[in-house]
Parts: C-alpha cells; structure tokens; sequence
C-alpha cells in the first residue's frame, strides 16, 4: 500500500519534471503549464447554490421545529359555550385582544370589564386598534411612575439610615418654621378668596358638551385642572366663572371624578346659568380664534370668556356661532402680530390661555404674555410691535428694503405659508387701511 | 399696442392666471395675435406661432426652462377644464413652480442601514448565535430579523433555518414570531408550508387574531382548502367587519373553481356590508366570465356594471380591457368596443350615440335644494356661516329678483390674478356677460363697499348698475349664499366661481347627495379659463353629458381611470370604453 502510493507521488513528480522541461525547451510561458495537481475550485454560480442546497446537510433538520411545536402543542381547550351572550361577546373580545398581544401590537397587557364593552361598541378596527393603542401607553406609563416612586422610596430610606447612623445632630436656631406647602396653600387660597370678592372674572363656557368626544372631554377637563391651579399661584389671580355647566352632565361627571372630595372646596363660581345672565351684556368680550377682531390691548373693566373645548377636529366658527347668537363682543389674541407664525392652528389650549391672559394682565406687555405659545408654533417674535412698525415704514422707505414684511393677517383655518421671492410691491398692501384690524 | 417691457411682465401674470389650466408658456403663445407685433415676440424669445388650434407639438424656444407640453385643445372632447382627472396634480406642479421649487421635491427617504447582514443562505444554529451576538437589538432579534426576510422577499428556508435556531435556543416559538413566518410563507406562496402553519396554530391556539385568519384567507384560497377560507371568514366577522381583500381572495378562488354562486354570495354581502370591492376582485368576475355563457352569468355581470353606475366607480384601465374582452366574448351578440374620448356635445366618437345629460331629474334637483338649505346653509348652527337675519333679507331679495342666469362669486372672480385692481377685474367680467344680456347677481362682502385702493367706488356702482348685488356681512361666508341663489334660480342658471366648492360639498350628510352635487356643480360650474385685461374673455366649456357607466338597449359606455394618471376624488375620467351591439 505504501509502496504503491509513494510509487504515484514519484510518477506524477517525474511526470510534472519532464513536462517543466519540455515547455522550457519550448519557451512556453510558465504560466499555462500545469503544475500543480487538479484540486477543486469554487465557482459561484446559481446551478451549484442549488446543487449545495440538495447536499447541505442541514437541509434535513430545517423542519425539525414543526415536529417539536407539535410535540408540545397542549390539547387546545374546547372554548366552552356560556350561557349569557353578553359574557361571550366580552369573552370573545377578550381573547381578541390577547391574540393581540400576542401578535405583537400595542394593546394593554391588563384590561377592565368596562374598557373591553368599550372596545366592542367602537364600529370600527381601526378605532379599536387606536384606543387598545391609547390603554397600552397609559398603562406603560403607570408603570414607569411606580417604579420611579420605588426608586425614590428606596433612596429615601438609604438617607433616612444615614442619618439614623450620624449621631447627634445639632439642632438648628432658626426664627422661622420650615415653611411648609400647607402654609403655601393658605395663602394662596386667601389671595383666591380675595379675587372672588374684588377680582376680574373670568369666564370658561361650559356649554360644548355636545360637541365633544369622550376622549376630548377628559382633556379639556385636564387643562380646566391646569387653569385653577395656575390661577391660584398667581399673584393678583381671576375669579373663576364656569358658566353653562349641565349639573346631569359628563362634564360635571368628569370634573367631580377629578377633583374630588376638592370639588366642595374650590374657589370659584359653578352655575348652570349663562354668563349673559350675570354679568352685563356691554361687558362681555369672547375670546375666539375665529374672530375678525385684534385684542390690542387687555381692558380691566372687561370680562373675558373662554370656551372650554378641545376640538381635535378642527370645528372652525364654533364659538364665534355662539358669540353671534349672543350679539357679543368677540376679539381674537393679537398672534399674528407679535409672532411670526409657523405652523400649526392658532387655538391655544385652555391652560395656555389663562396664562397668557394673567401675564398681560400682571405686566401689560404682550411680548411677555405670548411667551406662553408653544414655541413650536412660531419663529420667534418680530423686532417691533406692529404699530412701530407700520409708522416706520411710512416715514421713510429705507426700511422697504429691510425684509420686514407685515403679516398678513389670516383667519385659523388658513395655513400661513412663508413666502418666498415676495416682490417689494407687496409691503404697499400695509397701506391700506384694513377693515378687520380696527378697534371694536 | 404693448411694448417689449409691458409683455415681459405680462408673460408670468399670464401664467398665473391660467396656469392651472394650462402649461406655463402656453399662455404666452397664446396672446391674441392681432395685438403682439412680430418684433415683441424677439424681444420676449417667444416664437408664437399665429394659428390658435395648433397641435403639432413643434419645439417653441421658450424663455423659461419648463419641459414642453401641447394641449390639444379644440372641439376633440378631450380639452382640459377644472373637473378633469390630472388637473389637480397639474396645478400643484405649477405652483411648485412658480415657487421657484424652493422647496425642493420631497427629498428621498433615508432607508435606515441595518446593522446586522441579511443572510442569503439557512445558516446553522452556531451562525445564528454568531449573528445575534452581533446584532444589537437582543430582545427582539428574531423577530426583528423575520421582519427583514419578509421585507427583503428573501428564501423561505432561511426563516426556516432561523425558526430552527429560535426552537434549540427556546424549546418554543412565540405566536408573534409564527405569523411573521406565515406572512412569509403567503408572500412566496409556499402553500403546504401554510397548511403546516395551520395545523400547528390549531393545535395550540384556541382562536387566532385577524391578521393570522387573513393571511390564511389569501394562503388557503390558492389552494384546493379554498373552502376552509370560508370559515376563517367567519371568524373574522365574530371579532370584526372583513376587509374587502379578504372578500376579494375568496370571490377570486371560488370563481377560479367555477362555484360562482357562492363568489355571487361573498359579493352580496359585500356589498350588504357597504365594502367597496378591489379592482381585481371585479376583474376576476369579467376574467372567469369568458368560460361560462349562460344568461345567468350574463345578468350578473350587468348588475355589476350597474353596481359601478350607482356607486360611481370608475374602473381602471386593466379592468377595462377585461370588460371589453369579456363583452366580446358573448356568443350571438356581436359586441364591439373600441376606446374612445366624448364630445362636448355629449355625442360619442365612435357610435355617436348621444350620452346622458348632466341635468338632474326634478326630482333630485329637488332633494339636493332640500339638502343645501339644510346641511351647508343652516347646518347645526345658522350662526355659523351667517345669521338668521341675514338668510332671511337674502331669501326675501333672491324671492323678488329671481330668476338668474350667472350667480358671480365676486371675491373669487376679483382676486383671479395676484395683480391689477380688484374692482376693476369684476367690473370687467361683469360687464362681459352683461353685454350679452344675462341676468346677473353679483355676491361680495360689505367691505367692497368701503372705497379702498382695491376697491373703487365708482367700479362698485358701474357693477351695481349692471346686475344685482347683495353683500354680506364681512364675517358671514358668501358660497352657501351662491349656491342657494343658483338653485333656486332653476336648472338654467350658472355660477362663476373658480372655488372647487369641496368644503361645502363634505357638509352634504350622505354620499348621495353628495354625488348629486357633484354632478350638479359640473354642469353649471363656469370657470374663468382666461383672463387678461382688455382682451377677450373665455370659460371653461361645460360638458352637456354625464360621466358615469351608462347603457342603451345596444350601447355600453364606460369611463376608465387611464393608467398614469393621477386622478383626485373630486375629478373624473376622460377617456371611455364605447361597447356597441351590431345584430
């Protein structure tokens, strides 16, 4: 055996050896002789992929899952027909949106009776993906806290020990007790009280109820949470009205719900009443977007309303309907103004109203209060207030080359766009005396 | 006579004017002859051509560098108005342009790199974990990974390979894990991997979530299952209502398995269930319909056409073709199609025919007057748009003036170009049509009566001398006013609005009469197509006839959707399938 193997390797030596020879003789390149013996080479082609694939030997156990999957599958249970048909309709629900979860989409991993029947009145898929959606991040949300608190808790108690272990802390000489937050909430409330007796109203209509879906409804209750406090921390606060508000309704429903056993307590006005009924008519200004009026300037004597709704569905002219019906005075916050608007509609939220409203009150100055508008909505404010600006370009027309354009003032419903290439002709429009700038 | 320097100006304005009607330059070329001498067309680089009707899309050396298109305009049935399909996407392309495109086309979206490799080939368990160890999200690897096979349309051996992997690591496979494979599976039709699939799932799950069941609808029904689908079908409904697609996959494989009364089932309860079908769904009816050839069929096939007439479907361009070859292929009538545009006299090229009229019946005409009044005028809130009061003081002074020929929405009309005197251009066009005798009522704002640089009194008297005016408050909205003074002038009147009027007609409270008013606004909707001060004005023609699938006792005709074309829901098709009968 050996012999004869060694006895090849000699030949195809000596063979190769007199073919080198021979092509030397021959002045062959070196290059196309053979020297080396055949060894396999790999050429990538598709047929050989495939003839791979019928050797790869892997090829035999790509289904071995299936058969491990069905050694474990359980006996799925027979689902067992309840009575009631309700329940069913809910089982059926339930199970839904397990597979669901399952299924890797955002719905809640827990879920209460009530919010299932929720799930199964919406009419359509797309709106139960959306509100499961809703729940799922909620409840991601109330998860985060808790273990935030937990964190917090165990930090506390860390604290607590160490000073436990540090023996002997000398007592502080102070002249004042620690002020405490219910010492803040004293004072705030007396300053609230004050504001009721002397204070300049202020009104949230209440009467758009109808015109809400459930979910707007609770953020609108949210921002009217927002509005109280912030009005109670202010210094010279408004005395709340909340006019139009239906005590059957869902709006009282949601307000009790949040507030509480606070609700008794909170200082301000709840009537049932209109605000046409308290107060007198000439008095009354309604503060909507959709108003052909500039509020210039914020008037003591005046009482503002604010209609409480989110319309997340842009409902254009709703409250001004409601201040035409009334024959009311109707303004609109001078955005356009001062801001140079970017995107976005020019309805603010409730919250973001009372702030603007207490600034300008407090400090006269709208380039204070507007600071309150979402930044995102805006590109900051113009260099002069507008009527500065108007008188400078009449008096010399240098500044026609400055590119300070007036905004053009523009209902909500319509998208301010940036325009570009402007030619210089149209800064003449400021001219013009405009119809809707005059003051009511 | 204009000078070099004037044209210069006027060449945008123009553009602007009926840009979105035309291409750019067109209107340039399209200066009255008579009154651009030869050597202003040197000045402006414009070499026009004098005849008005050319279409020989001969190369024009045009100053603006805009790709060049021809119009074929003329009476060929096929000119271009507000209404028809592309328009929109014409006009938005224009002001893209005349933006100057500082926007910029929408800038390619960035398709994120993955960071781990996409193998081409099953890997073994090692190279798996080799690969999830390089791969950085962790949690979620496998099915992160199954979700960029599908995507990829990559090997279903592959995902085999990982489901492999994923059972030696875990012992199980997640159900989420299961479906992305299923997906798989049905994309790259591998049909008795899907059969596997299902028994695996039914054995372990007690129900299935909708995605699963529809991904089993459309895997089982290119199968011989096909009749399990059904009952996924059912399931589905348990939880919610079916898509069309689901309805779709069934009707199509029971139609390819000649059971057409039960794909006649699935539609019925389709269209029961208001889902609008796909297009190949349809096309799979007129597709099979060629192998059977009895009445019944025949019959199912005309109430699917008329299902596209009162729905107001609009086939597309395949779907067509399918139809027409299915018409050809009916034993004893020998049916004819060709392909064909309408003329505006409403008379079809090929078998001139006369089509429907755009007119509506008096009893719809009626219905739709019912429901302006109520859903855009008053709505909800009469405050909203106006008051009752001033509803009132119109309805009296509509009352004591009637009947109109052209209702003019005079903001719309003064503000048709960005420069020139506002009064001044109403005044211009209400004079026009006043020359020829038409009972006019003009409906602005009171500010135009204010006397401002824009809008001059003595303009605004000349106009009050021409016609009746009413102005409404600055605050009220004037359309709901127009389209109620033009209704209940009768079917005769017109209004001049270049406004598309789509606000006013999503307040209408169902689709039907929503359809009425679209049809009611193609019919006496005028359109300014050109305006350019002190020459002759032109409107847009209003087509007599209706666009809708219609039938005669021997003719079909049938407007298609072409491909390519981008059509909006507030446009209509231009080109027809003509179908006629020679016994």
């Amino acid at each position: 055996m050996w012999l004869r193997v060694t006895h090849l390797l000699q030949s195809t030596g000596r063979h190769y050896i007199r073919q080198l020879k021979s092509r030397v003789k021959n002045k062959v390149p070196l290059t196309s002789c053979q020297i080396m013996p055949h060894h396999r080479t790999l050429v990538l082609t598709s047929c050989v992929k495939n003839e791979e694939k019928k050797v790869n030997p892997e090829q035999l156990d790509l289904d071995i899952w299936k058969t491990i999957m069905r050694e474990n599958a359980t006996e799925a249970p027979k689902p067992v027909p309840s009575e009631d048909l309700e329940d069913s309709f809910l089982a059926a629900t339930r199970e839904m949106v397990q597979m669901w979860r399952l299924a890797g989409k955002t719905v809640p991993e827990n879920i209460t009776e009530e919010q299932l029947s929720t799930v199964q009145e919406l009419p359509s898929k797309s709106a139960k993906k959306k509100y499961l959606k809703y729940l799922a991040i909620k409840e991601g949300k109330k998860k985060a806290t808790k273990e935030k608190r937990k964190l917090k808790q165990e930090g506390a108690k860390d604290l607590q020990k160490e000073k436990e272990n540090e023996e002997g802390i000398a007592l502080k000489n102070t002249y004042l007790l620690q002020f405490w937050q219910r010492s803040f909430d004293a004072l705030y409330n007396w300053r609230t009280v004050q504001s009721m007796m002397f204070g300049q109203p202020l009104v949230f209509d209440m009467s758009y109820e109808s015109y809400m879906a459930h979910r707007e409804m609770e953020n609108t209750v949210s921002q009217i949470l927002e509005c109280e406090g912030y009005n109670r921390r202010s210094l010279d606060p408004f005395h709340l009205h909340f006019c139009n508000l239906n005590p059957e309704g869902s709006y009282q429903k949601e307000l009790l719900k949040r507030y509480g056993d606070a609700w008794n307590r909170l200082l301000i006005t709840i009537t049932e009443k209109s605000y046409v009924d308290i107060f007198p008519k000439d008095k009354l200004v309604y503060l909507t977007a959709d108003s052909p009026y500039v509020l210039k300037t914020f008037q003591h004597d005046k009482i503002y309303i604010i209609g409480s709704i989110v319309d997340k569905s842009i409902q254009t002219g709703l409250s001004h309907a409601n201040a035409k019906r009334l024959k009311l005075a109707t303004a609109r916050l001078p955005l356009d103004e001062y801001l140079r608007w970017d995107s976005g509609a020019k309805n603010l939220t409730l919250n973001q109203m009372i702030s603007i409203l207490l600034t300008v009150k407090e400090t006269g100055s709208w380039l204070e209060a507007l600071k309150f508008v979402p930044k995102r909505k805006h590109e900051g404010f113009f260099p002069l207030p507008m009527e500065q600006r108007y008188y400078s370009r009449t008096r010399n027309d240098e500044n026609k080359k400055t590119n300070i354009n007036k905004p053009q003032t523009k209902a909500r419903w319509q998208k301010s766009s940036l325009r570009l290439n402007q030619p210089v002709e149209r800064s003449s429009d400021s001219h013009k005396k405009r119809w809707w700038t005059e003051e009511h | 006579m204009m000078s070099a320097q004037s044209l210069r100006g006027v060449v945008p304005r123009l553009q602007r004017v009926f840009g979105s009607l035309l291409p750019p330059h067109q209107g340039a070329a399209r200066l009255s002859p008579c009154c651009v001498g030869p050597e202003l067309c040197i000045a402006s680089k414009v070499s026009m051509s004098t005849e008005r009707n050319q279409n020989d899309g001969s190369k024009r050396k045009v100053s603006t560098a805009k790709p060049e298109r021809t119009a074929h305009r003329g009476n060929t049935g096929s000119s271009f108005s507000l209404f028809t399909a592309g328009a929109a996407r014409k006009r938005a392309e224009f002001t893209k342009g005349q933006m100057g495109d500082t926007l910029g086309d929408d800038a390619p979206a960035v398709t994120k790199v993955s960071k781990t490799a996409i193998p081409i080939k099953p890997l073994s368990i090692d190279e798996w974990k080799k690969l999830k160890a390089e791969g950085y999200n962790k949690t979620r690897f496998e099915v992160s990974m199954m979700e960029k096979l599908l995507s990829t349309r990559a090997d279903v051996d592959v995902a085999k390979s990982l489901l492999v992997f994923v059972t030696m690591e875990t012992g199980t496979v997640e159900y989420e894990l299961l479906l992305k494979y299923l997906a798989l599976c049905v994309q790259k039709q591998q049909l008795s991997e899907v059969l596997d699939l299902y028994v695996i799932l039914n054995s372990r799950f007690k129900v299935l979530d909708v995605g699963a069941y529809s991904l089993f609808i459309s895997g089982f029904s290119k199968t011989d299952h096909w009749r399990q689908a059904v009952m996924f079908l059912d399931s589905i409904k348990k939880m919610i209502t079916p898509s069309p697609r689901n309805y779709g996959d069934i009707i199509i494989s029971a139609l390819w398995h000649k059971e057409v009364e039960t794909a006649w089932r699935l539609f019925k309860e389709m269209e029961g269930k208001n889902l609008k079908p796909n297009e190949d769904t349809l096309l799979a009816f007129f597709d099979c319909g060629k192998s059977f050839c009895d009445d019944q069929y025949e019959n199912k096939m005309m109430y699917i056409l008329s299902y596209l007439r009162d729905n107001q479907i609009y086939p597309g361009e395949q779907l067509m073709h399918s139809i027409h070859s299915w018409f050809e292929s009916i034993p004893g009538n020998s049916w004819e199609g060709h392909v064909t545009t309408i003329l505006h006299s409403g008379e079809c090229q090929v078998c001139n025919t006369v089509l429907e009229s755009i007119q509506l019946s008096e009893e719809e005409y009626n219905l739709l007057r019912k429901h302006v009044m109520n859903d855009i005028i008053q709505g909800t809130d009469v405050f909203k748009k106006t008051t009752p009061q001033e509803l009132q003081h119109f309805q009296t002074f509509v009352q004591n003036r009637l009947p109109f020929d052209v209702v003019i929405d005079g903001l719309n009309v003064a503000n048709i170009t960005a420069k020139g005197n506002q009064s001044r251009i109403l005044l211009d066009v209400v004079s026009h049509l006043a020359r020829q005798n038409l009972r006019l009522l003009v409906l602005g704002r009171k500010h135009m009566l204010r006397g401002t640089a824009s809008w001059n009194k003595g303009h605004m008297a000349v106009i009050q001398k021409c016609a009746d005016c009413f102005f409404t408050e600055n605050i009220s909205e004037d359309d709901p006013f127009l389209l109620y003074a033009t209704m209940h002038s009768g079917n005769h009147c017109k209004f001049l609005s270049r406004d598309l009027m789509r606000d006013h007609k999503a307040c209408l409270s169902d689709k039907n009469t929503r359809r009425l008013f679209f049809k009611w606004q193609r019919g006496h909707q005028l359109v300014l197509s050109r305006y350019n001060p002190g020459h002759k004005m032109k409107f847009e023609i209003i087509p007599k006839y209706d666009t809708i699938v219609q039938t005669t006792n021997n003719t079909w005709h049938i407007p298609y959707d072409e491909e390519g074309v981008e059509r909006c829901s507030y446009e209509i098709p231009r080109k027809w399938l003509c179908l006629q009968r020679h016994n």
